[in-house]
């Protein structure tokens, strides 16, 4: 029988797990979203050799599974003598993979932005500096915000994939909790529903942003 | 399925009393009209007047809300008037018999031009290959367009364009054809090759209702013309009683404007 | 280094064998169901039909596959479907894939002019027809990148099956390095895989979209 009450009594222990899920994820997008607008300043630049390696930086971090990459920083870090505690090893993995994707995200929101602003801008002597910081970036976010936002619910998604590191978020969570009660289908389901829930609030939460910034 | 034409004569068209509503917006009122066999008649009027929204009744791609639409006699869409929506094949029976022109020819563009008149003869007639091609032929020969067979839209002009597509409905033998605005989308010079065509149907002794804009050719090729203002059927007769001696305000104040823009008597 | 390849060859071969064999069936059971999703939303009622699938896409895009993957393989027997690790793997992609595929097969479907669909109805050809002869193939040249892309996405989900005990490539990789205690080979051998995997899908991709975009761009 389905048996609600398994899941009325493990939803507490749950929710607690779900707060390492949006730390990872929130965590590991803001990291994305700064080494991200790195990675596009690079792209964007006019040397060859950054380009190239910015090039190189996105292909590998969005051809190799993100399953594979969290191994390489849990067994290889290791061997080549870097300890770093499970937590900050799963963050930054996932902030590298995400950086990557939102590198592309700003990469296309800057194109869209009249190339006419940052020739102004070069004309009344801005620093290159100044030009991102003050002029390209706050545009890029705002136009990248719906594809930012939905890279940070696909990072939601993704962190699930932590569990392999040792982190207890939410599907490490249900695991156990699956493991000790035999109730795997409640489990994996509350799971599930507790993942979209987030994502729910996620997207109602961006939509919103949106509309204030156009308005 | 096959279905060979049963007949050959032109059809005659027949509406009565015919209601058509967009939500609380009328579209067409209380339409009664006759379209006599083999006659050329045009539908005229200002933009959104209802007259595509009428033409497009006739072969029930717009679904009339009440009234009737009849084909001779046959009525398209429902089993019996204000009845039950009849089924989808014997709808698709009645309509490869109805041949229709769109104003943005609406070519399929993974096609050939051959292959885009020939597509019907095979999936709805029932034609071998050869035969649907062999009659795919004739017909763009027809339009004179015979050399541009291998063609995909993207290569025809817009004018090549239109009448491949006329291609395509005299290519399945209809009985009437419909005709919604065949030139608007066109660069005006042309405007000339596909009238020509259509002047070539007309005396062949073809069924054609045409909504147009051009007033040129309702003048001198149409046998009827009728005059639409707001989902009403205001005045209907022949070219010269419409052109020359309008009796209605609206008609004659619709065809200074015409005049007044065009510069240009007729 | 030789000897620990002539050790673990077979399993590695077994290994690429079976990612590729649930990637192809991942995608191919995926893409079928997403179209029979898309005709029924497209042609069913909107109440009976058009809600449940929507609830049903809703559900799979915002859930990580890893925990979709648990609920079908270790909660199934409950419900009595009690599979084996590796169909539950391909059943679990399928239904992944299914709820993208159909979404992106929706925007292609909406995208195609509604003139080309009603020239299609006013010479009276049959639904099924228009489906299959003008919709389906003039959505392709819109769908197809984004199709291919999703594929591609597909082929980096498969290594997740290793989670629920399916020997494909990640498992076997998994099993060398925790019986030798090399790392560096074995995850070179992966990114490797993974690098020219998805390149050769790309590659067939474009070739196939140039297929069916082929008369945009004929010469006459």
């Amino acid at each position: 029988m389905f048996s609600f009450q398994t899941i009325v009594e493990n939803l507490p222990t749950l929710l607690g797990a779900a707060r390492y899920t949006l730390l990872i994820s929130v965590l590991g997008c803001a990291q994305g979203l700064i080494l991200g607008a790195l990675l596009c300043a690079a792209a964007l630049s006019k040397r060859t050799a950054l380009r190239r390696a910015a090039g190189l930086y996105v292909s590998f971090f969005r051809g190799v599974p993100l399953l594979i990459q969290l191994l390489v920083a849990y067994y290889l870090l290791p061997v080549v003598g870097i300890n770093v505690p499970p937590l900050a090893a799963a963050v930054l993995t996932v902030g590298l993979c995400a950086a990557a994707y939102l590198s592309e995200v700003l990469r296309g929101s800057i194109n869209a932005i009249p190339k006419g602003q940052a020739e102004a801008a070069l004309a009344i002597g801005m620093s290159p500096g100044d030009l991102w910081v003050r002029v390209l970036l706050p545009q890029a976010l705002k136009i990248g915000l719906p594809a930012i936002v939905n890279e940070l619910i696909l990072l939601v998604k993704a962190s699930s994939l932590v569990t392999v590191v040792g982190i207890v978020e939410i599907t490490r969570m249900s695991q156990s909790i699956a493991s000790s009660t035999y109730r795997y289908l409640e489990i994996y389901l509350a799971a599930a529903f507790l993942y979209l829930a987030i994502n729910l609030v996620i997207a109602a939460a961006g939509r919103l942003l949106e509309r204030r910034l156009t308005v | 399925m096959s279905l060979e034409p049963t007949a050959t004569s032109p059809a005659s068209a027949h509406l009565r009393a015919v209601n058509k509503f967009y939500g609380d917006f009328q579209a067409l009122k209380d339409i009664t009209l006759d379209i006599p066999p083999g006659k050329v008649t045009c539908l005229i009027g200002p933009s959104g007047s209802g007259k595509s929204t009428l033409l497009r009744c006739i072969n029930f791609l717009e679904e009339y809300d009440s009234g009737e639409v009849r084909i001779d006699d046959r009525l398209i869409g429902y089993e019996t008037p204000g009845g039950k929506r009849m089924s989808g094949r014997r709808l698709r029976e009645m309509r490869c018999d109805i041949g229709m022109v769109f104003q943005q020819f609406n070519l399929w563009p993974h096609m050939t031009a051959l292959q885009n008149v020939a597509e019907g003869l095979e999936r709805v007639r029932g034609l071998k290959r050869a035969e649907a091609t062999a009659r795919a032929r004739e017909a763009l020969a027809k339009v004179g367009l015979a050399d541009k067979e291998a063609n995909h839209p993207s290569r025809l002009s817009g004018g090549q364009q239109q009448r491949v597509a006329i291609a395509r409905a005299i290519a399945m033998q209809p009985r009437i054809m419909l005709f919604d605005e065949p030139t608007s989308a066109l660069d005006p010079e042309l405007v000339g090759e596909v009238l020509a065509v259509m002047k070539q149907l007309a005396a062949e002794g073809m069924t054609m209702v045409v909504v147009t804009h051009e007033m040129g050719f309702a003048a001198h090729v149409a046998d009827r013309v009728v005059f639409m203002e707001r989902g009403e059927l205001v005045a209907a007769g022949a070219p010269r009683e419409i052109f020359q001696h309008p009796t209605d305000q609206r008609l004659a104040s619709f065809l200074q404007g015409y005049r007044e823009r065009n510069s240009l008597d007729f | 280094m030789l000897e620990m390849l002539h050790r673990y060859g077979p399993d590695l071969l077994t290994g690429f064998g079976l990612t590729l064999l649930t990637w192809v069936l991942g995608t191919v059971g995926g893409l079928v169901l997403g179209f029979f999703l898309e005709m029924a939303r497209r042609f069913g009622p909107r109440f009976w039909i058009g809600w449940p699938i929507r609830a049903y896409v809703e559900f799979i895009r915002g859930t990580p596959f890893l925990v979709q993957l648990f609920v079908l393989y270790y909660g199934g027997p409950l419900i009595g479907l009690r599979l084996d690790a590796l169909p539950a793997g391909v059943l679990g992609l399928s239904l992944y894939g299914a709820a993208y595929f159909t979404e992106i097969l929706r925007a292609g479907f909406d995208a195609v002019p509604k003139g080309q669909i009603e020239a299609a109805r006013a010479i009276g050809l049959p639904g099924r027809t228009i489906v299959w002869r003008i919709m389906l193939p003039v959505m392709m040249v819109s769908a197809l990148p984004a199709l291919v892309n999703f594929a591609i996405i597909l082929t980096k989900e498969t290594v997740i099956l290793s989670m629920i005990t399916v020997p494909e490539i990640m498992f076997q990789t998994q099993t060398m390095m925790s019986e030798t205690f090399a790392f560096v080979l074995p995850i070179l051998i992966l990114a490797l895989f993974f690098w020219g995997f998805v390149e050769v899908i790309s590659r067939f991709g474009r070739r196939l979209e140039r297929r069916f975009t082929h008369y945009l761009l004929e010469e006459s």
